[in-house]
C-alpha cells in the first residue's frame, strides 16, 4: 500500500536529484563546496550537460515531455490512491466474516482495525499540509521554524473569529474561502515581521527565537478573553465552513463531521457521500492545490536559491543573491500555507483551541512527520502524516483499532491469563489503547538514528543512486 | 627505525581527495619542513598523523607502531604535540590552565610547568592571565609550550609565523630553535627562508603528494625545482 | 504595565498607587525572595542544559523530561516512605537523600543515553541532535503517563500527594522571613535559595577546581584541541551529559515541592521552555550567564505574578508572556546572551 506513494518521487524530476546532495550533507557527509557552485552558478550548464543532445531543441523538448509525463504519472498514482481510499476502506471492511470450520476469520474486522478511518484521513490532510509548509522553510532553506504553530493558529483563529463576526471590517457571513485567504495573508505578514528580526540569527538561535515568538502569541491568545469567552478552551464557530467557489452555492461544499454537506444517490449511481467524505474530498482538493503551488515554487529558480541557502548561505550570498529577502519570502510563503492548513482544521472541527493550534507540540507533530516522511522532500511530510495518523488510528479505540480488535478476537482464556496479578487484557489496555504517542516517539527516534532521510528521502536515495553516483564526476568537471 | 613514517597515505575531506599517496619519514632529532602552496595538503598531513582526519588508506607509523585508526587522544598520549594554525588557545583559561590541560593526569604538574616557564619567561609573568588577553606572540609561545609540555617527542608545528610582526617572528623562531634541540619537529611554514633556516630537511608537497625532498642546506628560493611549485 | 488586550486603562492615580505599593519594603522583599527562590530552581535546571550545550554543542530537548522523571521518582520515594505523622526533620532528611539518589540514578541514565543514542550522531548536523533528544523526551513523557496512570495517579495537572510531602514550615509562611521583613512568604522559597546556592557553589567548584572541570571548560572552547592534547573528549561528553541529566532531575525534585509546579507530565515541555529562556538569555554555555539570567527570569516571574495577583494587571498570562518576551528580546538585542562568546555554538 505504501509502495505506490513512495515510488512517486523517483520520477519526481531531475532538479531534485541534485537536492539529494543536500540530504546527504544533512546526514553527516559534509557538502563539498563545489556542490553549491553547480546549484547556483552553473545550474543551466548542468542541465545542458545532463541532456544528451544540448544543441537540439527537439531533444530537449522530448526530454522535458518525458519528465513531465513521468512526473504526472507518479502524481496520478498518489492522487488516485487517496481519492479511491474511502471506497477501498468501505469494500475491505465490508468483507463478511467467514466460518472456516474450526474458527471464524473476519477480515472485515481486521481491516477496520488496521486501515485508518476517514476521520483520521482528514486529520492526515491538515497535518500533512501543515508539515509540508514546515518542510518548505525548514527542509529547503535549513532554518528550523520552531514557532510554526503560530501560523497554523493564526489561520485557525482568523476563520473562526471571522465566522463569529469578531474581526473588525470583516462582515459576518464572509465566505470561508475568503476568510481562509485572509488568515493566510495575516500569517504571511506576521511571518515577515517575525522573520525581519529572526533572520539575523541562524541555527539553534533561529529555532529559539521563532519558538519564543510562538510561545508569546500562544500565551496571549490563551489568556485574551476577546477571542473567546473561555480563552483557554478557544472559540467555536457559528455556521459551517464551505470550501469551493465563494458566492456560488452549487460549487460550495460545507465541511465538518456534523455540519458538512452529505449527498445521497449521487448522479443516480446509488452512491451516498457522507459529510465526512465531502470534507475529505473538499479538503483534499485544497491540500492538492497547495502542494502543487509549493512544488512549483521549489522547482523554480527561487526554490533553487532556497536550497543553495541551505547548502551554503555564504556562497549563495557571494554569488550575488540577496539571501535575506529570499529567506523572508520563503518564510512568508510557508506561513501562508501553514495558515491554510490551520484554517481548514478549524473549519472542519468548527472550533479552535490554543493547545491544538498555537502550542509548541503542534509544531512538534509537524517536525515528527516531516522527519519520518523525509525532510527536504515536499511530499514526504504527507506520507509521514499518513503513517502518523495510521498509527494513531490503530492504537486508538475511537474507530476500530488494535485494542478493541485484540479484545474481541483473542480467546477469553488468553486475555484473562494472569501473570503476577496482571492480565493480558490489562496489558492491552495500558500499553496499546491510546498509546500512539509512545510508539510514535520510538519510531521517531529510530528514524532519526537509522533513517535520517525519512521514508521518501531514503527511497529517493536508493532509486536515484545512479544520479548520485554520477554527481561527483559532474562536479569534478566544473572544478577545473 | 625512523621516528615517524607515512606510507602511501590517502586522506579525504568528504569527497575531496586531499592526500594522494603521501610518503615521508622523520628521523629522531630532525626538524623537517613541509613546504608547498596553499591547499596542497600540508595541514592535512599533520591532521592525518594525529588521526584528527583519519586517512582512508595507507599507514602512519610512530616508532614502528601503526597509528591509523587510533583515537586522537591516544595518538597524542604517545608523545606527539600539536601547535595548530591560528594557535587555538583556550582563551578563557589562564596560561597555567592551558598548560595543565596538556599535562597527563598521572604526571607531576609543577616541575613540567616550571620547565616551560623557564623556557618562556614571558609566560611565567602572565601565568594567571586568561590566554585571550595575551599578545599574538605570547599566544604563539604558549601554543608551543602547550605542544611540548610533558616531554613530547614529536612536535607538529603549523604556520608558527603567520600573522605575527617580524620582530615577534624572530622570537618565535628562536624559541622553536631551542625546542628543536630536544624535540623532533615537523614544521609547516609558508615563509620559505624561515623554513629553510629552521629545518634540516624539507619535503615539497603538491597535490597531496611529495614532489621533491632533500636537505635544506644550500637550497634557495631561486632553485628551479622549488620555483616550479612555489611560484603562484 | 498597560495591558491593551483587556482594554485596561491606566490612570495617573492608579499608577501612583502601584508605585507606592511596589516600593513598600515588604512588597519588595516578597518579590525579591520569591523571585530568587524561583531563580534558584531555574538555575539548577538550566545549568545542566548550558553545560551540555557549551561542551557538546547539543541543545538537549530531553532536558525537561529528565526534570519530570526526577520529580516523579522523588515523589514516589517521599510518598511511600513518609506517613502523615512524619516530622519536619524526617521530611527534610529524606528530601536530601532523595536528591542524592535521583542525582545518582539519572546521572547514570544520562551517561548511558549519551553512549547509546547521542554518540552515534555527533557527526550529523545539530538538527538531528535536537530531534533525537526531543524524541527521547516524548518517549519519557509517554512512559511516565502510562506508569503513572496505571497506578491510579492523574498525569495532569499535578500529583498533589507528592506535593503535600513538604513539611509544614516550608509550605506555610516562614517565621524567619516574617521576623526579618514583616511579611508572610512561603518558607519553601528560602529553602530553595539556600539549596540553590549550595548547588551553584558545588557546580562552580567542580568546574574550576577539578581536572574534569578544566577539561570541560577547555572543551567548551575547542573540543578538538582538547582531544589533540591527549584527553578523551568523548569521555568528558559522557560525563557532562550525565551530570546535566542528573542536575535536571535534581531540579525536578525541587519542583516536586514547588507550590506552582509539582510532579506532572507537563513538566517535560514547560520546564524545557523555561530552561531555554534562562540559558539563551545568559548565553549558551556560560555558568555566570546562567546564574544571572536565572535571577532575571525568576524576579521577572515573581514581579509579574505580583502585578497580576494584586489586580494591577488583569491579564492572567502576564508572567508567561513576559518570560517569553524576555527570550525574544534577548535574542534580538544580544543573541549570544549576556555572557556568551560571539562564536559560541559554532561547533
Amino acid at each position: 500500500m505504501a509502495i505506490s506513494p513512495t515510488r512517486r518521487p523517483d520520477g519526481d524530476d531531475d532538479t531534485d536529484a541534485r537536492g539529494d546532495g543536500g540530504t546527504e550533507s544533512a546526514s553527516g557527509q559534509p557538502a563539498t563546496d563545489s556542490l553549491e557552485e553547480s546549484q547556483v552558478a552553473t545550474d543551466t550548464t548542468e542541465r545542458t550537460t545532463m541532456t544528451e543532445e544540448p544543441g537540439g531543441d527537439d531533444a530537449e523538448g522530448a526530454h522535458w515531455t518525458v519528465q513531465y509525463a513521468r512526473d504526472h504519472l507518479a502524481h496520478v498514482l498518489v492522487i488516485g490512491f487517496f481519492a479511491l481510499y474511502p471506497g477501498l476502506v468501505a469494500v475491505l471492511t465490508g468483507i463478511p466474516a467467514l466460518d472456516i470450520g474450526f474458527t471464524t476469520v473476519d477480515p472485515g474486522a481486521f481491516f477496520d482495525a488496521f486501515l485508518p478511518a476517514m476521520t483520521f484521513m482528514i486529520a492526515m490532510l491538515f497535518l500533512g499540509l501543515f508539515a509540508m509548509s514546515f518542510d518548505f522553510i525548514s527542509g529547503y532553506t535549513g532554518y528550523l521554524s520552531f514557532g510554526h504553530a503560530a501560523f497554523y493558529g493564526i489561520g485557525a483563529y482568523v476563520v473562526v473569529m471571522a465566522a463569529n463576526g469578531d474581526i473588525p471590517i470583516v462582515p459576518e457571513g464572509t465566505p470561508f474561502m475568503l476568510t481562509l485567504l485572509l488568515g493566510a495573508t495575516v500569517a504571511f505578514l506576521v511571518a515577515l515581521a517575525i522573520g525581519a528580526v529572526s533572520f539575523r540569527l541562524t541555527g539553534v538561535y533561529f529555532a529559539m527565537i521563532t519558538l519564543g515568538f510562538a510561545q508569546v502569541i500562544y500565551e496571549l491568545v490563551r489568556n485574551w478573553d476577546y477571542v473567546a469567552t473561555n480563552p483557554q478552551e478557544g472559540p467555536s464557530m457559528s455556521g459551517a465552513a464551505e470550501i469551493g467557489i465563494p458566492y456560488v452555492d452549487s460549487l460550495s461544499f460545507a465541511i465538518g463531521r456534523l455540519a458538512g454537506d452529505s449527498f445521497e444517490n449521487v448522479l443516480g449511481l446509488g452512491i451516498d457521500i457522507s459529510a465526512t467524505l465531502t470534507s475529505y474530498y473538499a479538503i483534499g482538493l485544497v491540500v492538492l492545490g497547495c502542494y502543487f503551488a509549493m512544488q512549483r515554487i521549489i522547482h523554480s529558480p527561487f526554490g533553487r536559491v532556497m536550497i543553495a541557502i541551505r547548502e551554503n548561505e555564504e556562497r549563495a550570498r557571494a554569488v550575488g543573491y540577496n539571501v535575506f529577502w529570499y529567506k523572508m519570502a520563503a518564510f512568508g510563503m510557508s506561513a501562508f500555507f501553514a495558515a491554510i492548513a490551520g484554517a481548514m482544521f478549524a473549519g472542519y472541527r468548527g472550533s479552535a483551541s490554543p493547545d491544538s493550534t498555537f502550542y509548541f507540540l503542534v509544531t512538534a507533530d509537524a517536525l515528527i512527520v516531516t522527519i519520518v516522511g523525509g525532510i527536504g522532500t515536499l511530499a514526504g511530510p504527507l506520507f509521514g502524516s499518513f503513517f502518523f495518523e495510521s498509527l494513531e488510528d490503530i492504537l486508538s479505540s475511537q474507530q476500530g483499532g488494535l485494542a478493541p480488535y485484540l479484545r474481541e478476537t483473542l480467546p477469553e482464556a488468553m486475555l484473562s491469563a494472569d501473570v503476577a496479578g496482571i492480565t493480558f487484557l490489562d496489558v492491552i489496555n495500558t500499553v496499546v489503547d491510546g498509546r500512539a504517542p509512545l510508539y510514535l516517539g520510538i519510531v521517531f527516534v529510530l528514524f532519526v538514528l537509522f533513517v535520517p532521510n525519512g521514508l521518501l528521502g531514503s527511497v529517493r536515495d536508493r532509486l536515484g543512486g545512479t544520479v548520485a553516483k554520477r554527481l561527483p564526476a559532474h562536479l569534478e568537471r566544473y572544478r577545473k | 627505525m625512523s621516528l615517524l613514517e607515512l606510507e602511501d597515505v590517502h586522506t579525504y575531506y568528504g569527497e575531496s581527495h586531499i592526500l594522494q599517496g603521501m610518503n615521508l619519514t622523520v628521523e629522531e632529532g630532525e626538524v623537517v619542513a613541509l613546504i608547498g602552496r596553499n591547499g596542497v595538503g600540508k595541514t592535512t598531513t599533520l591532521r592525518s598523523i594525529l588521526q584528527l582526519t583519519a586517512p582512508r588508506s595507507g599507514s602512519v607509523r610512530f616508532r614502528g607502531e601503526d597509528l591509523t585508526g587510533n583515537p586522537t587522544h591516544e595518538v597524542a598520549d604517545r608523545g606527539i604535540g600539536w601547535v595548530p594554525e591560528d594557535r587555538r588557545m583556550f582563551g578563557y583559561l589562564t596560561v597555567e590552565e592551558n598548560l595543565r590541560v596538556a599535562i597527563d593526569p598521572d604526571q607531576e604538574v609543577e616541575p613540567l610547568r616550571d620547565e616551560m616557564f623557564d623556557l618562556f619567561p614571558d609566560l611565567a609573568r602572565f601565568r594567571e592571565k586568561e590566554a585571550r588577553n595575551l599578545s599574538g606572540g605570547q599566544q604563539q609561545m604558549l601554543a608551543i609550550a602547550r605542544g611540548i609540555v610533558g616531554d613530547n617527542e614529536l612536535l607538529l608545528v603549523d604556520e608558527p609565523s603567520e600573522g605575527l610582526a617580524p620582530l615577534i617572528v624572530e622570537q618565535v623562531v628562536e624559541a622553536l630553535r631551542e625546542v628543536s634541540t630536544e624535540t623532533t619537529m615537523v614544521l609547516v611554514e609558508q615563509n620559505f627562508p624561515l623554513a629553510m633556516d629552521l629545518a634540516d630537511r624539507f619535503y615539497l608537497i603538491d597535490h597531496g603528494t611529495v614532489v621533491e625532498s632533500g636537505p635544506t642546506e644550500g637550497v634557495t628560493a631561486d632553485d628551479e625545482r622549488i620555483q616550479r611549485y612555489l611560484a603562484a | 504595565m498597560i495591558d491593551p488586550l483587556t482594554h485596561a486603562t491606566v490612570d495617573a492615580p492608579m499608577l501612583a498607587d502601584t508605585l507606592s505599593r511596589f516600593f513598600q519594603p515588604d512588597t519588595l522583599a516578597r518579590i525579591l525572595i520569591e523571585g530568587l527562590g524561583k531563580a534558584a530552581i531555574y538555575f539548577i535546571i538550566a545549568i545542566g542544559l548550558t553545560l551540555v550545550f557549551g561542551l557538546m554543542g547539543i541543545l538537549n530537548f530531553a532536558h525537561g523530561a529528565f526534570a519530570m522523571v526526577g520529580a516523579y521518582i522523588g515523589g514516589v520515594i517521599m510518598v511511600v516512605a513518609l506517613s502523615s505523622a512524619s516530622g519536619a526533620f524526617t521530611r527534610i532528611a529524606l528530601f536530601i537523600v532523595v536528591v542524592a539518589v535521583v542525582f545518582a540514578l539519572l546521572t547514570a541514565a544520562g551517561s548511558a543515553l549519551e553512549i547509546k543514542l547521542v554518540r552515534p550522531i555527533y557527526d550529523r548536523t545539530p538538527m538531528y541532535q535536537i530531534l533525537l533528544t526531543f524524541g527521547v523526551g516524548l518517549i519519557l513523557e509517554e512512559l511516565a503517563r502510562i506508569i503513572v496512570s496505571s497506578r491510579g495517579i492523574q498525569p495532569e495537572p499535578t500529583w498533589s500527594a507528592a506535593q503535600a510531602t513538604i513539611p509544614g514550615f516550608l509550605s506555610g509562611p516562614s517565621d524567619v522571613l516574617n521576623s526579618l521583613f514583616g511579611v508572610n512568604i512561603r518558607g519553601f522559597y528560602l529553602f530553595a535559595i539556600v539549596s540553590g546556592a549550595i548547588l551553584a557553589v558545588a557546580v562552580y567548584l567542580f568546574l574550576t577546581r577539578t581536572l574534569y572541570g578544566l577539561y570541560i571548560r577547555a572543551g567548551s572552547e575547542d573540543p578538538e584541541m582538547v582531544e589533540a592534547l591527549g584527553i578523551d573528549v568523548r569521555k568528558a561528553f559522557t560525563i557532562v551529559f550525565g551530570l546535566g541529566t542528573g542536575l535536571a532531575a535534581v531540579g525536578g525534585v525541587f519542583l516536586m515541592w514547588d507550590p506552582t509546579w509539582g510532579p506532572s507530565v507537563m513538566l517535560n515541555l514547560d520546564v524545557l521552555l523555561y530552561a531555554f529562556v534562562v540559558v539563551v538569555i545568559g548565553g549558551l554555555g556560560s555558568f555566570k550567564g546562567t546564574l544571572v539570567a536565572a535571577v532575571i527570569v525568576g524576579v521577572a516571574d515573581s514581579f509579574t505574578t505580583w502585578l497580576f495577583n494584586t489586580g494591577i494587571v488583569a491579564f492572567s498570562g502576564l508572567p508567561e508572556v513576559t518570560i517569553f518576551l524576555l527570550l525574544v528580546i534577548a535574542l534580538i538585542i544580544r543573541p549570544q546572551g549576556l555572557y556568551g562568546v560571539e562564536e559560541v555554538g559554532g561547533h
